[in-house]
């Protein structure tokens, strides 16, 4: 039988459909009977929206302002090279 | 965006990106850098993994040219990263050392009795949606603080996986992890975040 703590175990894989048609029945039985188990995915799946939101995409400007200006260097480098050959 | 709306985006950004357009450059490096430093995050350390990124952007320029669209423009962007690191690591002889011998990270694993019951059950309630909650200041300050704490390999998975939205083959792939490393991988990410969060909401505090 499966326990909160195996379920707690497994709890990431039910959430993104990676469990076998056998685990995830029961998993779904023990949800049924069990509050604080319903609870813990229901967090769990909260928290994992919470980063999605967050999702720190925020590039940091120093690290982009020095590609920027790599990027621009090596294009220009490029153009010139090429403007040579023809 | 939609999907269609999103892919032609991306097909007039990497046409851009072979003339050799500055302003196509500047657009896609604000858009894929972040990911980019997350896969070469779970390889290096902060400043070896900033260096290849701003390498592979200089690499792209030639690169691009050869881009055949077989995958999107942000996987084939995410391995070149990852090639790039594994080299990097290759040629120092180091290896990226990571444990995958637990499912349970050992705060929760603590919260269950001797019978495998919940001891200490979850405490969180969630009244308001993600996108409301971030409006928390102080809760996005300490998700930043604790997303900083985690394993560098716990959170490239996470954000390449949720952030960036790949597919957990593609992660697999860039990460060079099988299946079930990158679920543990991710389940201790999340279970961290869960509970920072749960922790923020009872006391108030990070």
């Amino acid at each position: 039988m499966l326990m909160c703590r195996d379920l707690a175990g497994i709890a990431s894989d039910y959430i993104d459909g990676e469990l076998g048609t056998t685990q995830k029945l029961s998993v779904k039985m023990h949800l049924m009977m069990c509050k604080d188990c319903r609870s813990f995915i229901g967090n769990l799946r909260a928290s994992t929206d919470l980063m999605r939101a967050h999702s720190s995409g925020k590039p940091d400007p120093e690290l982009i302002r020095r590609i920027d200006e790599r990027v621009a260097e090596a294009l220009q480098t490029r153009d010139s090279h090429d403007s040579k050959n023809e | 965006m939609k999907t269609a709306e999103l892919e032609g985006h991306e097909e007039a950004l990497i046409t851009g990106l072979q003339a050799g357009n500055e302003a196509d450059f500047q657009q896609a490096v604000r858009l894929y850098t972040p990911g980019m430093l997350a896969v070469a995050r779970f390889y290096l350390d902060h400043a070896n993994a900033e260096e290849v990124v701003q390498d592979c952007w200089v690499s792209v320029i030639g690169a691009i040219q050869k881009f055949e669209g077989r995958s999107g423009l942000k996987t084939w962007l995410h391995r070149i990263v990852a090639n790039r690191c594994k080299n990097k690591l290759r040629s120092n002889k180091k290896e990226v050392a990571t444990d995958f011998s637990a499912t349970l990270d050992p705060e929760l694993a603590d919260r269950f009795n001797a019978s495998g019951r919940w001891a200490v059950p979850p405490k969180l309630q969630f009244h308001d949606s993600a996108d409301a909650l971030m409006e928390n200041d102080a809760l996005s300050d300490c998700l930043d603080k604790h997303l900083s704490f985690l394993p560098e390999t716990q959170r490239s998975a996470l954000m390449l996986y949720e952030a960036h939205q790949h597919k957990s083959e593609d992660v697999c792939n860039i990460l060079d992890v099988s299946t079930s490393n990158l679920r543990v991988l991710l389940h201790r990410a999340r279970q961290r975040i869960f509970l920072m969060v749960e922790t923020f909401q009872e006391t108030g505090e990070c």
